[in-house]
């Protein structure tokens, strides 16, 4: 008999696919986003409701002093104490102290689970980076609903 | 004498594929010459498959919102949310831009004004969403902001979003 053998070996064109790869990384290089970029959400009261008709929630106001101070008031709550209701803390070498922030926020937050209000009032010399600071440590205790004050 | 003493074609004949991840410049080996080099391509694959999967990872499909200055460093927070695309307002160099538009602290409200008006002429019955995206330098006074904030306020938009590099 006799025996039609086919050759098995075959070479795989890897050339396509190097084309194919590099066509890819081009792009994907080409797009690529090397920062991410987030936003932090503010919301502003834009008037329009007189102050009687608005619904009184817990509020917690954040006064930023010169050399990083903040001065907390918790405000339309009677869960809080009046000792934890205004509380001033000192800055750290001209910052906030973040630490001892979110420790006094969490004990305030712990007494009245409903406080997620925070209005921060700045000076008009403090910097952008540490009133976003401030949101992001706020935003961390569990208070989402962040305010600036306009001065 | 020289290709078959080479590293390369040692590691190619211990290779599970052997002899088929070469480049034969002349196909055969009726052709080969004493000094045709042969090129291992299954580490080139590998590595290139590696980079692409690396880059497909971190593709982001939303693309660049912000286009950012080489001289403006962004604040950094660890809980941002996505940017969206809406009106940025961007302070660059002392400079206020809106929509990549340089313009005066005097006339931001009528231009964000301009820009509820000309939403509403696109797109009739729709309610404005009032969204603006802050993006300013890190170490910017809250002086300057203070005025966008309020214009913002005075123009009807009442979410705005600053924009951050996420931790």
């Amino acid at each position: 008999m006799r025996h039609n053998k086919k050759h098995l070996d075959f070479e795989l064109n890897l050339i396509p696919c190097i084309d194919l790869l590099s066509v890819c990384i081009c792009f994907l290089l080409l797009t690529a986003v090397w920062l991410q970029v987030g936003s932090l959400n503010v919301k502003q009261a834009i008037g329009g409701q007189s102050a009687s008709e608005t619904e009184k929630v817990p509020q917690l106001w954040v006064t930023m002093g010169a050399a990083g101070d903040l001065i907390l008031n918790v405000k339309q709550s009677a869960k809080i104490p009046r000792k934890l209701s205004s509380l001033s803390l000192k800055g750290v070498q001209g910052r906030s102290d973040l630490a001892e922030l979110n420790k006094a926020v969490s004990q305030i937050k712990t007494l009245d689970p409903e406080l997620k209000t925070v209005l921060i009032q700045p000076r008009l010399q403090s910097e952008y980076e540490e009133i976003i600071d401030l949101m992001d440590e706020f935003k961390k205790t569990g208070l989402t609903d962040l305010g600036v004050v306009p001065l | 004498m020289l290709a078959t003493q080479s590293i390369l074609s040692a590691t190619a004949l211990q290779s599970v594929i052997a002899g088929q991840s070469h480049v034969h410049p002349k196909h055969g080996a009726r052709s080969r010459s004493v000094f045709s080099g042969e090129l291992l391509l299954t580490a080139l694959i590998d590595a290139f498959s590696i980079l692409v999967i690396f880059l497909l990872m971190s593709f982001s499909s939303t693309g660049e919102i912000l286009y950012i200055g080489k001289d403006t460093q962004l604040p950094k927070a660890s809980l941002a949310e996505v940017l969206e695309r809406n009106p940025v307002i961007k302070i660059e160099n002392e400079k206020l831009f809106l929509e990549d538009k340089e313009i005066n602290f005097s006339s931001l409200i009528p231009a964000l004004l301009d820009l509820r008006k000309q939403f509403s002429e696109t797109r009739p019955g729709e309610e404005y969403p009032g969204i603006l995206t802050v993006q300013a330098d890190r170490r910017v006074k809250y002086e300057i902001l203070n005025q966008i904030i309020l214009a913002a306020s005075g123009a009807g938009f009442g979410d705005i979003r600053f924009a951050v590099i996420m931790k």
